[in-house]
């Protein structure tokens, strides 16, 4: 095991960050530390890099006790939401800053830059200022920088979260490409379920300072351990009390279906390629079901109509498991 | 309330950002009122005595400089001025820089008074604050003075005094220049040092310095304006020990008194003359940080 | 932090300390002693009126200077900050020149109180200017289009929305005027002509106190300076906190 965080609890005077939180993440993995904004994400971050101490548990790093050692000493690469580019120093300088603070010889650190800066694709822009920049390549040269001293494991806290949807798309896919060159033990913060799905290993699942799930993103989405890692991972929508995922209901137009509620069909929104119709059961529940354009087509749906809808019986109700 | 106050004291930008002119003009006629009233205020008030100083220095040519300069008490004076001037600024320089990340990094209890306490020195009178020195370090009967008289220092009717009445005066200049721009920058450069590997000293050394390096620089200059030309502190710590420990200031008052109006004018154009050009210095380098940014 | 304490804290103690030590007594005498009565009567009222003026003429400055736009403006900003940077002894020099015996404009005013009050304005112009200059350039504009848009007269639109957003900064410079302007001292020495009971200021008298070797009551009078600067600043904060607030 790469990191191991064992029974760590921090507070913030009254204030429970996490509580309890125990994780062992294998070497070379890519994990995603995923949950809402609040939860303690960061906090759990900062405590694997030292930037903040657990008041409670223990952090190990590659074996190496390190619940006590100062960040300096750890050899974790960080790269912070905000980029904390050093302002004053070009990007070359950047990213040598770590590798002269360890007085690397000058030739050595050369080619250890330029090395870094082709793999980030910034090598023309070597003797730019940060604020010359644009967003995502600062990004991409704070992670070179986090990169060069070659850092036992690396972390990401929301790396993409200042940047707008395309380049944040754009730089995920390259983040899964890089790892899959590098193979460093990487953890990553991110509050978008979508972007934990795409580019992780494994994700653990954290909500008001403790681990909700550790699984890989399809054991979350197909088995989530509780309402809130399905609620967060997906969409919900409930079935005669049964909570499933909207494209998981079956919708008929007549009673064909055992067990199946009846209802009335109060709305069909057409989406692109999908068709989302609400269905008021006689029950009194409002249920959305997710479809096709074909498929809905092919039953002619329309408002006012009567329906019949059921959980589709391949997708096991989480929640039935779940207590 | 404290914290926002001192920012009076900053020499702003003399080239704001405009303002972009939208439908809602001001009335024309408000603007002249406007405009006319203020520069007269400040030209009766400020630009035209302070010329006059000038004019004054310089009825006769440069005769009135040339013959305060060979004047041995006025270069003596100068050159004490100067001295003092130059160390209180070194010790504001390292004390300033530290109380700022003191201020701005760290948590400690008593903070807040700390930060309120900082302005202090700017609202206390000169010589309350000359007495205040007199009272702890006096030779005689002062509180530490007679111990650090017996380790062979002098502090009062010395120049340690002097220097110190000086950088007490001085003192929030350094440190109110540069508690915005630190916290402006944040800790998140000096974190991304930290776990790059970089000790404490480094990092301070390598990222918190260059961050701060204007500020720092505005702040010596607008502390060496101040520290130049103080008078009442330094006058009650000096004493009246003679020409040894004469400022420049207390030069100017003393010529004045003694009706040698032209020496008191020469010294005084000199000591406008250096406040002057600080003040052009920081107004010059202040827009150039902008347009880096 | 140590040596704050030394510099500053431990110093400004010691002064209380002595004027506490004189006992009681030492006060009153200070107090009740006529001169020093005078003294501090023409200090602070004096101080008062200046500040009243700065916050008025202070604000209008700050508002030429962000607003408006005409050749000469940054000279204009230069010139506010002369009297900060200025010696005060050169500052009580440059007030004689204009306004002194030998005035180019026949104006006598040393030796009189209307010198006090030239002195005491000229070295606390800066301060209201430099609280509310940042402010008012923060201050959108859209923010005042927003509310004229509502309808709002442009009377009612500085009265309702401008000043209270102004407020806080005009009346923490006012706090730092008062503090300036009761302890001012060295431009005052050539200017004032310090003529007990009439132009004589408060600094001036404790330097006499002083210089007669009477330490205590130079503290007490001190005491009573710090106390009367620290009562301004929580009465202007109180003030202000009540304009904001009604705002
Ligand atoms: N330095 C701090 N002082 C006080 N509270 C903090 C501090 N850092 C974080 N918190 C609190 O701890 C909680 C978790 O924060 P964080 O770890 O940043 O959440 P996340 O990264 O998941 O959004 C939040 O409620 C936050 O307000
Ligand atoms: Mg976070």
């Amino acid at each position: 095991m790469s990191i191991e965080v064992r029974n760590v609890t921090k507070r913030f005077g009254d204030f429970v960050a996490l509580e309890d939180v125990s994780v062992s993440l294998p070497t070379g993995q890519l994990t995603a530390l995923l949950g809402p904004s609040g939860g303690g994400k960061s906090t759990l971050l900062r405590i694997i890099a030292g930037l903040d101490t657990a008041d409670e548990g223990t952090v190990t790093i590659e074996g190496t006790e390190a619940t006590n050692l100062p960040a300096r000493k750890r050899n974790v690469g960080f790269v912070f939401q905000h980029y904390a580019v050093f302002k004053h120093m070009t990007v070359a300088k950047n990213v040598a800053f770590g590798l002269e603070i360890r007085k690397k010889p000058k030739d050595e650190v050369a080619a250890r830059v330029d090395e870094l800066l082709r793999l980030v694709h910034l090598q023309q822009f070597s003797h730019r200022l940060p604020s010359q920049l644009s967003g995502g390549q600062r990004q991409r040269m704070a992670l070179a920088r986090a990169l060069a001293v070659e850092p036992k494991v690396l972390l990401l806290d929301e790396p993409f979260g200042a940047l707008d949807a395309k380049v944040r798309k754009e730089l995920r896919e390259w983040l899964r490409r890089l790892h899959d060159e590098v193979h460093v033990t990487t953890v990553f913060v991110t509050h978008d379920q979508e972007e934990a799905m795409e580019v992780s290993d494994e994700i653990v699942v954290i909500n008001e300072g403790r681990v909700e799930q550790i699984g890989s993103p399809d054991d979350l989405y197909d088995k989530p351990a509780n309402d809130f890692v399905m609620g967060f991972l997906g969409e919900v929508t409930r079935v005669n009390g049964e909570a499933v995922r909207p494209h998981d209901v079956d919708i008929s137009t007549a009673p064909v279906l055992a067990g199946a509620a009846q209802g009335t069909i109060s709305r069909v929104l057409r989406v692109g390629f999908e068709v989302r119709v609400t269905v008021l059961t006689d029950g009194g529940e409002e249920v959305t079901v997710q479809l096709t354009k074909a498929h809905a087509n092919a039953l002619g749906l329309h408002e006012d109509q009567t329906v019949w809808v059921s959980p589709n019986p391949g997708a096991v109700p989480a929640m039935s498991r779940a207590v | 309330m404290a914290s926002q106050t001192v920012e009076a004291t900053r020499t702003r930008d003399p080239h704001p950002r405009s303002t972009a002119r939208g439908p809602h003009e001001d009335s024309p006629a408000v603007k002249w009122v406007m405009r006319v009233l203020v520069v007269a205020y400040l030209f009766f008030l400020v630009a035209w005595p302070t010329s006059l100083v000038a004019k004054n220095t310089f009825a006769n040519g440069f005769q009135g400089i040339s013959d305060a300069l060979s004047d041995p008490d006025v270069v003596h004076a100068l050159k004490l001025s100067a001295i003092v001037a130059v160390a209180a600024v070194l010790i504001n320089l390292v004390f300033g820089v530290g109380m700022a990340l003191l201020l701005v990094r760290f948590d400690f209890p008593g903070k807040r008074v700390l930060n309120a306490l900082i302005d202090v020195p700017l609202s206390v009178s000169p010589v309350v604050v000359g007495l205040a020195l007199v009272l702890v370090y006096n030779g005689r009967y002062g509180w530490f003075g007679p111990w650090l008289e017996d380790q062979g220092l002098q502090v009062v009717f010395a120049k340690p005094g002097m220097i110190m009445a000086t950088a007490f005066v001085a003192l929030p200049l350094v440190i109110r220049e540069v508690v915005p721009v630190l916290e402006d920058m944040g800790d998140d450069q000096e974190q991304a040092a930290r776990s790059l590997g970089a000790n404490a000293w480094q990092t301070f050394w390598r990222i918190t310095l260059p961050g701060i390096k204007w500020a720092i620089v505005y702040g010596v200059v607008l502390c060496l304006a101040r520290s130049l030309g103080e008078f009442g502190a330094v006058k009650v710590v000096a004493g009246n020990v003679g020409g040894e420990s004469t400022t420049a200031p207390m030069l100017v008052q003393q010529k004045y008194q003694n009706f040698q109006q032209e020496t008191a004018y020469s010294v005084s154009f000199m000591l406008a003359f250096a406040a002057v050009l600080c003040l052009i210095v920081v107004a010059l380098l202040r827009p150039k940080e902008g347009d880096k940014k | 932090m140590l040596w704050f304490s030394l510099l500053v804290l431990i110093p400004l103690a010691a002064v209380v300390v002595k004027a506490g030590g004189g006992g009681w007594e030492t006060f009153v005498d200070a107090v009740t002693n006529r001169q020093t009565f005078a003294a501090l009567r023409l200090t602070v009222l004096t101080s008062v009126g200046v500040t009243a003026l700065n916050m008025v003429m202070g604000t209008i400055i700050a508002w030429v200077l962000v607003r408006d736009r005409f050749p000469g403006k940054a000279i204009l900003d230069l010139v506010i900050d002369i009297p900060f940077a200025l010696p005060t002894i050169v500052a009580g020099l440059v007030l004689l020149s204009l306004y002194g015996p030998n005035s180019p404009v026949g104006v006598h005013a040393s030796n009189t109180r209307v010198a006090v009050f030239l002195a005491i304005a000229f070295v606390t112009l800066p301060f209201i200017v430099r609280t509310v200059q940042p402010v008012l350039e923060e201050m959108e504009r859209d923010f005042e289009e927003a509310a004229a848009s509502l309808g709002a007269s442009r009377l009612t639109t500085f009265r309702r929305i401008t000043l209270p957003t102004l407020a806080p900064a005009i009346f923490a410079g006012a706090a730092l005027s008062f503090a300036r302007g009761i302890s001012e001292y060295g431009s005052l020495v050539l200017l004032s002509g310090n003529l007990p009971y009439r132009t004589e200021v408060t600094s001036v008298r404790m330097l006499s106190y002083l210089e007669g070797g009477d330490t205590a009551s130079a503290a007490a009078v001190a005491t009573i300076l710090l106390v009367v600067a620290l009562l301004a600043i929580v009465t202007l904060d109180v003030i202000q906190r009540r304009v904001a607030r009604r705002g």
